[in-house]
């Protein structure tokens, strides 16, 4: 290898490792502001090493209600995961297999979601859950969410390459449709399921904007709620802030950490990450 | 046709019998069999999405009070109102900033990052960019309150690292989010550092879809460098410059939480100081939930939707005369 290439490829490695330390930065922060001492967060120099003292934690779980608004997010995040399933599965699944009139305008229907800005929906959506007296409950942090454009796309995507055959030989042994979808079906479709599972997790767990506009009541919010209310109270530090926001954030990271991978592929390969 | 010993199901199916109510019913209904299974989707994406949609319209043209009572037609008064109001010009020209800065640094850096990533691969051993790809992608799945919250801490002026670093350098370093001049740019800071990641991967996947003959056959011919970039690998890449550039204008046309959050929003204070942060989602939010105007509210939003839908037709006609397709 000559001298002009290696200074290539290391000199490409060291901007890639600059890169990736400059974005994994803050995140680092929070773990270094949160397992410091009482007070350290307002001295100069800054610690720029994490601590050891982990009473941030404890402080916020024993003094507040941080268990209960986990406890919020992981109800509302793993009730629409199954609901979702259970929708896209179910339309994906009547949009390939099934006598469906007026198909093509249905798929339209199902799919033309994706096209609308949420931005410019949240005022007149906040008006039909007014008038379905959804403000203000667990229900409308699920209901509305219960189904999503994408998920349905990506089920129909992936039973519509399912060999015919099968469905054939299912019949023959008198399986119906409903438990052939669930018996069979689904269950080959494991990726698709996957990829739902954790678009979903991501898109319930991190949201905020839906949950500040549509409930006032403090013991049902979702983590990211309860954190912005959080910080404004007299008794945040930045140093217990900062505890709440690992608690936020260690999920996702716990997910992202196992999952990597697939996660890129899901949200990269679907573009509709419209970010709230 | 039919024989003696044919199973009954399938007599019935030819027409050979004579059909009882229930029959008829079902032969009737069974077209229509796989509503029972759209249904569940179909009824959630039309009571919230449909019918709002098509309430927005409704809403702006009324004189409209939470819940329809005393609500009345109100002709074209709303857009008379809205565009009196010069908070209203105000945002679009802050949502324009905010824009037109964020679509060309995210176009700039993200395929930055995707060339720095896979280059890097593939002068070392392994396949794909691994754990600093990664690492560039996690903040886009992360909470935005919570990531902006230490970004707060970070950008704070007197005692965040960002100017602690700064003084090493230059005497006066800005007040990031409490000035005027540095509040968007810290926004857009975090936006990037949010957001960048993401359409990375989308021109990961689009550097991936460029045949390696192609760069093979340019530096044959002696295109090396940045001579290659520019004339091989970006007009291949030009269908992913498209995407990237709606996609990046849709997010930030409508970008809410982490503005919200950086300005500090739980103390009333969204959209500040003096306003030189309010975007057309944050007026639109206020309006209604802190002026309690909806119906004002929903004539900005119908404004919002008209504008996004008119930058997605002019970029389509902008990037159709670009775009190489093969």
């Amino acid at each position: 290898m000559s001298a002009r290439r290696r200074l290539h490829r290391y000199g490409l490695g060291a901007v890639r490792a600059i890169a990736a330390a400059a974005f994994s930065f803050p995140l680092y922060w929070m773990l270094v502001t949160a397992t410091g001492p009482r007070g350290a967060a307002y001295r100069f120099p800054p610690r720029i090493l994490p601590g050891l003292d982990f009473h941030s934690f404890v402080t916020v779980i024993d003094g507040s209600n941080w268990a209960r608004y986990m406890l919020n997010s992981t109800f509302i995040t793993a009730t629409t995961i199954v609901l979702v399933l259970f929708t896209s599965a179910l339309a994906g699944w009547a949009l390939v297999a099934l006598p469906l009139g007026l198909r093509g305008a249905v798929f339209i229907v199902l799919l033309g979601t994706m096209l609308l800005p949420e931005q410019a929906l949240i005022i007149p959506q906040y008006v039909v859950n007014f008038h379905l007296h959804l403000l203000n409950t667990y229900a409308v942090m699920i209901v509305p969410f219960a189904a999503t454009s994408s998920s349905i796309f990506l089920f129909r995507q992936y039973f519509a390459t399912m060999p015919a055959e099968w469905r054939d030989a299912a019949r023959v042994e008198g399986l119906g449709n409903l438990r052939y979808l669930w018996r069979v079906a689904f269950p080959a479709a494991k990726p698709v399921v996957f990829t739902v599972i954790l678009l979903t997790f991501i898109a319930s767990w991190n949201q905020f904007q839906w949950p500040l506009i549509m409930t006032q009541n403090p013991s049902i919010a979702p983590i990211e709620l309860a954190l912005n209310q959080y910080q404004s109270a007299y008794e945040a530090s930045q140093r217990l802030i900062n505890a709440v926001s690992l608690l936020a954030l260690l999920p996702i990271v716990a997910v992202f950490a196992v999952a990597q991978r697939h996660i890129v592929g899901a949200v990269g390969g679907l573009d509709t990450g419209v970010e709230g | 046709m039919t024989t003696l010993d044919a199973p009954r199901p399938v007599s019935a199916l030819v027409g050979a019998e004579p059909r009882s109510v229930p029959d008829r019913l079902r032969r009737l209904v069974r077209p229509f069999a796989g509503y029972l299974f759209v249904f569940p989707a179909l009824g959630v994406l039309v009571v919230f999405y449909y019918v709002p949609a098509l309430l927005l319209f409704v809403i702006s043209f009324f004189h409209y009070h939470l819940g329809g009572a005393g609500s009345s037609f109100a002709g074209l008064d709303n857009f008379r109102v809205l565009f009196a109001q010069p908070l209203f010009w105000k945002s679009l020209v802050v949502t324009g900033y905010y824009v037109l800065v964020m679509v060309p640094a995210t176009l700039v850096i993200s395929l930055a990052l995707a060339m720095l990533v896979r280059d890097a691969a593939r002068h070392s051993k392994r396949k794909r960019g691994g754990l600093s790809q990664a690492l560039i992608f996690l903040p886009h799945v992360t909470p935005l309150v919570a990531t902006s919250l230490v970004w707060v801490y970070i950008l704070n002026p007197q005692y965040g690292v960002m100017n602690y670093v700064l003084r090493a350098f230059v005497s006066n370093p800005p007040g990031w989010l409490e000035s005027t001049g540095y509040s968007m740019p810290s926004i857009e800071i975090y936006s990037l550092w949010h957001s960048v990641g993401f359409y990375m991967v989308l021109f990961l996947a689009g550097l991936a879809s460029i045949p390696d003959r192609l760069l093979e056959a340019a530096r044959v011919e002696g295109v090396r460098g940045f001579a290659a970039f520019r004339r091989v690998v970006f007009p291949l890449l030009t269908p992913s410059v498209y995407l990237v550039t709606v996609l990046a204008t849709v997010n930030t046309m409508q970008a809410f939480s982490q503005i919200y959050t950086l300005t500090g929003g739980a103390h009333g204070e969204a959209g500040g100081p003096a306003y030189s942060t309010t975007t057309d989602a944050l007026l639109i939010y206020q309006t209604a939930f802190f002026y309690n105007h909806f119906s004002l509210a929903a004539t900005m939003s119908l404004m919002l939707f008209v504008l996004l839908v008119l930058l997605t037709v002019v970029q389509r006609w902008g990037f159709s005369k670009l775009v190489f397709y093969r």
